[in-house]
C-alpha cells in the first residue's frame, strides 16, 4: 500500500510545515470532537452552563480554520507542492471545512440544549438522540484517525456507518411526529429534537466526508459520489496491481 | 584470533619492503643486462602494482560478500589486514548481540507491566508501545509507530498537557465511547527530549471517590434535618418557665452540643460543596482590606477576646478570588488564632504584597503548635490535644476548608509555631491573582 512518506524532502523545512499544518488540523479535529461531545452531553443533562460553553467555543474552532487555511495558503503559494504533497494540502483544506461545520452543528445542538434546559426533562432523557449521537462522535472519531494514520481501510469502514445514522434519524423523525399527534403542546419541543437530529445527520456526512479525503489523499482517486461497493473493488485491485 | 605482537607485524612489513627491494634488484639486474635499464624497473614496479592491485580487488570482493565466503589467503601484509578486519567485524557481532538481549528483556519486561508505557521520541512521535496502551489508547500495532502521539489522542486537555510541557502532576483523561473510562496519564522526560507516557486505568478509583464525596455530602443533608427539629425542642424547652430548675445545667449544655453539631454539618457540607467543583475559580475582584477590617471587628466583638487585634495593611491591591470562599478561609484562620489566644495576649493579621504575589497573615501568641503535628493539622477532625479543643467547640473542619479554599485559588498554606510562643498562618497567593489597585489609597 502507498503511504504518503512526509520525511522524502530534501528541505526538512517543507517536511515540518507539512507536519505541522497536519498535527493543526488534527488539534482542531480533537477541539471538535469535544464541542460535539460537550454539546450531546449537555442537551442530556440539560446543562445550560455546559451548552453556553460550547456556544462560547465554537469561535477557538472558528478561529483555527482560518490559520489553518492561511498556513496552507502560505504552503501552496511559497513551496508549490505536487503529487502527494499537493493532494495532503488539497485533502487538508477540504476537511477544514468539513471540520468547521461539525462545530457549526455543535453549536445548533448546543443552543437547541439551551433552549430545552428549560423545560422538564421527558423519561427516557433524550435517549435516541443519545445513541445517534454516540454512533455519529464514532463516525468523526473513525474519519480523524484515519487522517492521522493515512489508513484507508478505516475511512472506506465509516461511510458504511452512514446507512446507521440515516436509519437512527428517520426512526427519531417518526417517532416525533407520532408524539406532536398525541400532544400538540410538546410540538415546540419535537421540533427542537428533531432539529438535533437532523444536526447530527448532517455530522455525519461531514465525517463521510473527511474519510474520503484520506483516501483521495493516499490513493489519489476521488470516491465521491460512487457507490461504496465500487470504491472497494476499484481500491483492492489498485493495491494489488501495485504489489504484483 | 589471537592479536598479533608489534614485533611480528613490524617483521612483516619489513618482509613486504625486502620483497620491493629484491623485486628491484631482480629488475636492474635484467634490464642492465638487456641494457634496458629504465624499462627493467619500470615492468617490475608495473608486475608489483598489478599483484598488490588484484590483492585489493579481492579484498574488496571479500567485504562485500563477507557473509558468504571465507576470507581470501592473499599472504604477507594482506593477511594482516584481513585478520583485523576479521577481528572487528567479531567484536562488532558481539556487542550488537548483548545489546539487542538487553533490549530484548528490557522491551519483554514493559510489556508485562500492568500499565500501559509509550514511549515518544522528541517530536512526541510514538517509538514504541506495550500491549496495556493499546486497548487503553486505542492505538494499533506496528501502524501507529511514528505518528505523533497527540494526532491520536486529539482530546484538548490532553494537547494542552503534552504542549504545556508542565508533567509535575499526572492528568486525568475521560475516554471511552459513553467516556466511562477514567485514565491517568503521566508523561515522564528523560534523556534527550525523549518522554515516556504512563498511562493508568483509574475508573474504579474515580468511581470510589465519588461515592465518598456523595455519601459525604447526602448524610450531611440527612443529619441536618432531624437536628433542627431537636434543636427547635431544646429551645422551646429552655424557655419554658414551669420548667425543674434542676433541669437547666444539662439542657443548656444539649444545647451547646446541638449547636456544635449544626457547626460540623454546615463545615462538612461546604467542604463538600468545595470539593464537588475541584478546578481553579475565576471569581471576581474581592476587596481583602474591608473585608479584614470587618474580621478584626467580629473578633473585638465577642465577649472573651484577645487584648491586642492589629491589622496593618501594607497593600490597598484586590484579590481575584471568590469572596464567599476567601471569607470563609479567612475567618476561619482569624477565628483560630483568636480562640487559642489568652485574653491578655495579642493577635496581629498583614495584608502584604512582593514579587512572589499577596500575603495574608495571622500571628498569635497562643500556645503554639508542636512541630510534628503541623503537616496534619489540615487533616478533616484532626487535634492536637482532644481535651482543648473541644473546650474551644470547633468543629475540626476549619483548616481542612482553608487548604481547600486555597488549593482553588492557586495559593498556599504556611504554617510556623514555637510551642509555648504562638503561631504564624500565612495564605500565600500568587501574583497572577492579584489585581494591583490604580492609585486609591
Amino acid at each position: 500500500m502507498e503511504t504518503t512518506d512526509l520525511s522524502h524532502h530534501i528541505s526538512s523545512r517543507f517536511n515540518e510545515d507539512l507536519e505541522a499544518v497536519r498535527a493543526n488540523l488534527l488539534k482542531m479535529g480533537g477541539l471538535v470532537e469535544d464541542q460535539l461531545r460537550k454539546s450531546l452531553v449537555s442537551l442530556g443533562d440539560a446543562d445550560s452552563a455546559l451548552a453556553g460553553e460550547v456556544v462560547r467555543d465554537d469561535e477557538k474552532v472558528n478561529r483555527m480554520e482560518v490559520a489553518i487555511d492561511e498556513e496552507c495558503l502560505r504552503i501552496l503559494a511559497t513551496r508549490a507542492p505536487t503529487a502527494g504533497d499537493l493532494r495532503l494540502i488539497v485533502a487538508i483544506i477540504k476537511a477544514l471545512t468539513d471540520l468547521e461545520r461539525i462545530g457549526d452543528e455543535a453549536r445548533k445542538i448546543a443552543h437547541i440544549a439551551l433552549r430545552l434546559a428549560a423545560l422538564e426533562r421527558p423519561a427516557d432523557r433524550y435517549r435516541e438522540i443519545k445513541h445517534l449521537g454516540r454512533l455519529v462522535e464514532g463516525m468523526v472519531h473513525g474519519a480523524l484517525d484515519a487522517f492521522a494514520r493515512m489508513d484507508v481501510e478505516a475511512a472506506l469502514r465509516v461511510p458504511q456507518h452512514d446507512r446507521h445514522v440515516d436509519e437512527e434519524y428517520e426512526s427519531i423523525q417518526r417517532q416525533c411526529v407520532t408524539f406532536m399527534m398525541e400532544d400538540p403542546r410538546q410540538i415546540r419541543r419535537m421540533l427542537d429534537i428533531t432539529w438535533a437530529g437532523r444536526a447530527l445527520e448532517r455530522v455525519g456526512d461531514h465525517a463521510k466526508n473527511i474519510a474520503e479525503y484520506v483516501v483521495y489523499m493516499v490513493h489519489g482517486q476521488d470516491i465521491r459520489h460512487t457507490r461504496l461497493e465500487e470504491v472497494e473493488t476499484r481500491i483492492r485491485a489498485r493495491a494489488e496491481s501495485r504489489e504484483s | 584470533m589471537p592479536r598479533q605482537p608489534f614485533a611480528l607485524t613490524l617483521r612483516m612489513w619489513g618482509f613486504a619492503a625486502a620483497r620491493l627491494l629484491a623485486a628491484l634488484t631482480v629488475g636492474f639486474v635484467v634490464g642492465l643486462a638487456a641494457d634496458r635499464v629504465f624499462l627493467g624497473l619500470f615492468v617490475t614496479l608495473l608486475l608489483y602494482v598489478g599483484w598488490q592491485l588484484l590483492n585489493l580487488f579481492r579484498l574488496d570482493h571479500w567485504l562485500r560478500h563477507r557473509s558468504l565466503m571465507d576470507p581470501p589467503m592473499l599472504g604477507g601484509i594482506w593477511d594482516d589486514v584481513v585478520t583485523q578486519v576479521v577481528r572487528i567485524h567479531r567484536r562488532k557481532r558481539y556487542h550488537k548481540q548483548r545489546l539487542a538481549t538487553v533490549l530484548r528483556e528490557l522491551r519483554d519486561s514493559t510489556a508485562a507491566l500492568p500499565d500501559g508505557v509509550v514511549v515518544l521520541n522528541a517530536h512526541g512521535e510514538i517509538a514504541w508501545f506495550n500491549r496495556m496502551a493499546a486497548p487503553m489508547l486505542g492505538l494499533r500495532g506496528r501502524r501507529d509507530i511514528g505518528i505523533r502521539i497527540d494526532n491520536l489522542i486529539r482530546q484538548p486537555e490532553f494537547v494542552r498537557y503534552l504542549a504545556a510541557a508542565e508533567f509535575s502532576v499526572p492528568m486525568l483523561l475521560q475516554t471511552g465511547a459513553t467516556q466511562e473510562t477514567w485514565l491517568s496519564l503521566h508523561v515522564l522526560p528523560y534523556g534527550e527530549g525523549q518522554r515516556m507516557l504512563l498511562v493508568r486505568d483509574v475508573t474504579r478509583a474515580i468511581r470510589l471517590e465519588t461515592m465518598r464525596k456523595d455519601f459525604v455530602a447526602n448524610a450531611s443533608h440527612e443529619l441536618r434535618s432531624p437536628l433542627t427539629v431537636i434543636t427547635g425542642y431544646l429551645e422551646t424547652l429552655a424557655t419554658d418557665p414551669g420548667l425543674d430548675p434542676a433541669l437547666a445545667p444539662p439542657l443548656a449544655e444539649m444545647r451547646r452540643q446541638a449547636d456544635r453539631m449544626a457547626a460540623i454539618i454546615g463545615d462538612l457540607l461546604v467542604l463538600s460543596r468545595l470539593e464537588a467543583k475541584d478546578s481553579q475559580v475565576d471569581g471576581e475582584s474581592v476587596d481583602v482590606v474591608a473585608m479584614l477590617a470587618l474580621l478584626r471587628k467580629e473578633v473585638l466583638a465577642r465577649p472573651q477576646h484577645p487584648a491586642q487585634v492589629t491589622l496593618t495593611i501594607d497593600t490597598q491591591d484586590r484579590l481575584m478570588g471568590d469572596e464567599v470562599e476567601i471569607h470563609s478561609a479567612f475567618a476561619n484562620l482569624v477565628d483560630n488564632a483568636a480562640k487559642y489566644t489568652p485574653v491578655e495576649g495579642s493577635v496581629a493579621m498583614r495584608w502584604s504584597r512582593d514579587d512572589d504575589g499577596v500575603h495574608f497573615s495571622v500571628a498569635d501568641t497562643g500556645p503554639g503548635i508542636p512541630a510534628d503535628a503541623i503537616p496534619r493539622l489540615t487533616e478533616r477532625f484532626y487535634r492536637v490535644d482532644a481535651g482543648r479543643s473541644r473546650a474551644t467547640g470547633g468543629s475540626g473542619l476549619g483548616l481542612a476548608i482553608v487548604k481547600h479554599v486555597l488549593q482553588r485559588h492557586g495559593a498556599t498554606l504556611e504554617i510556623a509555631s514555637t510551642e509555648g510562643r504562638g503561631s504564624t498562618f500565612t495564605c500565600h497567593f500568587p501574583p497572577r491573582r492579584v489585581v494591583a489597585a490604580n492609585g486609591h489609597s
